[in-house]
């Protein structure tokens, strides 16, 4: 286990505790409730697990960093900006990735609108986590409301790039 | 049994995508690809098990220990900007992965907190969420390009959450009963 799993543990225990402590019918109360979403999550979350790593078994895990590249524009903040979305994995897989890109020669906007696409958008997430817990009509507000932005936050950087001359550190 | 179809259209639904997903792979990369893939299915099955189970005891205690709309205040339909901007920082300072999140998220639209701040608390963690910046975004990237990141990233939650409070869509939190409050 991660310190963050084990961390994510005590908290609960805790919690679980303060809810003992408001008597045994509060916890009673607590337990049920986490036994009825694991009881509607978990099938949700078989289903969408292997359907998730198939998706990822499609994409190419080099797509060509020549599209994001710092003459890209506007263009590549909206390719990046998609892409991201369809970057499985945590951060563990994206900023390692992000920084294959760099190196390859990917322009700094660009890979902001990809970072931003892949956290914002993240549709392994949505599918694994969001959609079960939350259901499709929360999933589809949100996304209705926050699919563009990762294009937003690419044009803000190329304002911003001037004055972040350091941004983007090449071997 | 269209209500049978109704209740479990989110199963379905990814599981239909799921089989389309799964003949592609089986097409392009034989009984191999399938294998690889269910086996990462089951690795990060087992990894976020703990985790998740962690996650929904924490959300169901809190349930109980937080008076139903007791946020409201803070982060109700009616508290403006400021509601955006207190779910925006609790999204960065929330830790842990999307396990611990999303049940969160649940707590809070519970005791009170609207879409359209829910949606700015997802936007900030997923995006903004101070220990993955300090954890992986700066180590690998550079501090300069984590702070350029990060502040454009800054004003999305709150623009996110405003345009979702316009959204006509009905929802209601899952779980709550009918008849809850709604925008």
């Amino acid at each position: 286990m991660t310190p963050g799993q084990i961390l994510l543990f005590v908290v609960a225990l805790v919690a679980f505790g303060l809810a003992l402590r408001r008597g045994v019918p509060t916890a009673q109360r607590a337990l049920r409730d986490t036994g009825q979403t694991i009881g509607r999550v978990l099938p949700l979350l078989l289903v969408a697990l292997p359907m998730a790593a198939f998706l990822a078994e499609l994409i190419p895990p080099d797509a060509a960093a020549g599209w994001l590249g710092p003459e890209s524009g506007l263009p590549g903040i909206i390719v990046a900006s998609f892409a991201g979305g369809f970057i499985p994995g945590g951060p563990f897989v994206s900023f390692p990735l992000v920084l294959t890109f760099i190196k390859a020669g990917a322009g700094g906007p660009q890979m902001v609108a990809l970072i931003t696409g892949w956290a914002i958008l993240g549709f392994h997430r949505v599918i694994a986590w969001e959609w079960p817990v939350l259901g499709g009509r929360f999933v589809a507000i949100r996304l209705a409301a926050s699919f563009a932005l990762p294009v937003l936050a690419g044009v803000l950087a190329q304002w911003l790039l001037p004055w972040f001359p350091h941004a983007l550190i090449r071997p | 049994m269209p209500g049978f179809l109704r209740r479990h259209s989110n199963l379905l639904i990814i599981g239909g995508i799921g089989l389309v997903a799964g003949a592609a792979v089986y097409r392009l990369h034989g009984p191999a690809g399938i294998g690889r893939a269910m086996e990462t299915a089951a690795g990060v099955f087992l990894g976020v098990l703990p985790a998740m189970l962690a996650g929904l005891l924490l959300a169901g205690s809190l349930k109980q220990l937080i008076p139903a709309g007791a946020l409201a205040k803070w982060m109700g339909a009616e508290s403006g900007w400021r509601g955006l901007g207190v779910a925006t920082l609790a999204g960065m300072a929330m830790p842990g992965g999307p396990m611990a999140a999303f049940p969160l998220v649940l707590v809070l639209a519970q005791a009170g907190a609207d879409r359209g701040a829910l949606i700015a608390f997802i936007v900030a963690w997923a995006l903004n969420g101070f220990q993955r910046v300090l954890v992986w975004e700066v180590p690998l990237l550079g501090a300069d390009f984590a702070i350029l990141r990060f502040l454009c990233g800054l004003p999305l939650g709150f623009i996110a959450g405003a345009l979702a409070r316009r959204l006509p869509i009905d929802w209601v939190p899952p779980g709550s009963q009918a008849g809850g409050q709604r925008p």
